[in-house]
């Protein structure tokens, strides 16, 4: 479970951390133990829980009932349950997701998807949280007006799996390096341009705040950034049975683009730059195990 | 009179959001299933999340309190560890 492996960064932020299923304690010990797992995995075998906390799956108990006459129940049913169809397995079941409360209980954020089979990867929620996580493979740039770091929020992905490509720029000393807005001005916007494929969609990319620019020859205002920042291009691997066979083929993916920038000192103000980066990712099998079971 | 139409539009929409419920009844009087949003279901930003006594892996009991770290906590919902 990926989340092991960032405990030290969520203990390093004070956030203490617990997986919920309605998996028997035997069950959760045997998982543990296989998989070295030594936070807090809780059984809640009646999902007794889940029903307090609102999330109970009752999609797959419905179909079964029905037996498949209800064509919505059956949509419903690929999209919270299984492509493959209601089972008991399901019964029981949350709709997957994760909530991050602060120390008083309240939730800050929650993180849940409208198709079963796309999930937040623990590195992207962590991210989107900003909270602190190291890079596994990186990629360093450099060049005379800044450098920057590229990283894939996860090495491993599958069907449905959302991460994100990390961004970290720094701004060399002087420079400012144009955000979102400046556009407007003529200037080219820093961004990762993904190539486009059937494999996966591409989230809008996320900015941090800019600041506004004083370029005193133009006497124009300009959003731009000065300190170090991060842009993450959020990434959503395909889910459909096409896709689901094209990746079971494949043994790694690669993601190429380019990251464009333009920056400026108070100077001089250098050319758009379009700098080739390019990401190998493993590819996880299709999740077929017991879904039909 | 603002004070007096606040309370009134509130009773109303939630005698709506009473009328659709998960599954309401059309005039022939057959089931009509309500779309799913799982985004709406469960606690939402700024509401607390209920309380809860569960057992984990090495047989300890945990709730909310015991979970937490001082800046709060991260609760991730599963499927099942098994499958």
């Amino acid at each position: 479970m990926e989340l092991q492996e960032r405990l030290d960064e969520l203990e390093s932020a004070g956030i203490g951390a617990a997986a919920i299923s309605y998996d028997s304690p035997a069950v959760l010990a045997d998982f543990a133990q296989r998989r070295g797992i030594d936070f807090p995995l809780l059984s809640d075998e009646e999902s007794e829980v889940i029903a307090r906390y609102g999330i109970l799956n009752t999609v797959a108990e419905e179909a079964l009932e029905d037996g498949g006459d209800d064509p919505d129940l059956v949509a419903e049913v690929a999209r919270y349950v299984s492509v493959f169809g209601a089972g008991q397995l399901f019964v029981g079941t949350p709709y997957p997701g994760t909530f991050i409360v602060d120390g008083e209980g309240r939730v800050t954020s929650r993180y849940f998807e409208e198709f079963y089979r796309e999930r937040n990867t623990t590195t992207n929620v962590l991210l989107k949280e900003g909270i602190g996580v190291s890079p596994i493979e990186a990629i360093e740039g450099s060049s005379p007006q800044l450098d920057f770091t590229a990283w894939p929020s996860n090495t491993l992905v599958g069907m449905g799996t959302r991460f994100s490509i990390v961004i970290e720029v720094r701004p060399g000393e002087n420079m400012h390096v144009y955000a979102p807005g400046a556009e407007g001005n003529g200037y080219r916007v820093i961004g990762l341009e993904l190539a486009p494929s059937d494999l996966y969609r591409l989230e809008p990319v996320e900015f941090p705040e800019s600041e506004i620019y004083y370029f005193a020859p133009l006497d124009e205002y300009v959003p731009v950034f000065q300190e170090p920042f991060t842009i993450l291009q959020e990434v959503v691997m395909a889910a459909t049975p096409e896709t689901e066979e094209a990746l079971g083929d494949m043994e790694t993916i690669t993601l190429s683009g380019f990251l464009n920038y333009q920056a400026c000192d108070d100077a001089i103000c250098y050319l758009p730059q379009s700098v080739p980066i390019s990401f190998v990712l493993d590819t996880e099998g299709p999740d077929r195990l017991r879904a039909l079971r | 009179m603002k004070r007096h139409t606040l309370p009134v539009a509130a009773t109303f929409s939630a005698l709506l959001a009473f009328a659709g419920g998960a599954v309401g009844q059309d005039a022939a009087g057959t089931a009509e299933r309500q779309p799913i949003v799982v985004a709406d279901l469960g606690p939402q930003v700024g509401e607390l999340v209920p309380d809860f006594e569960m057992v984990d892996q090495f047989g300890n009991t945990h709730d909310l309190e015991s979970i937490m770290g001082p800046n709060g906590a991260m609760l991730l919902f599963h499927r099942s560890a098994d499958w």
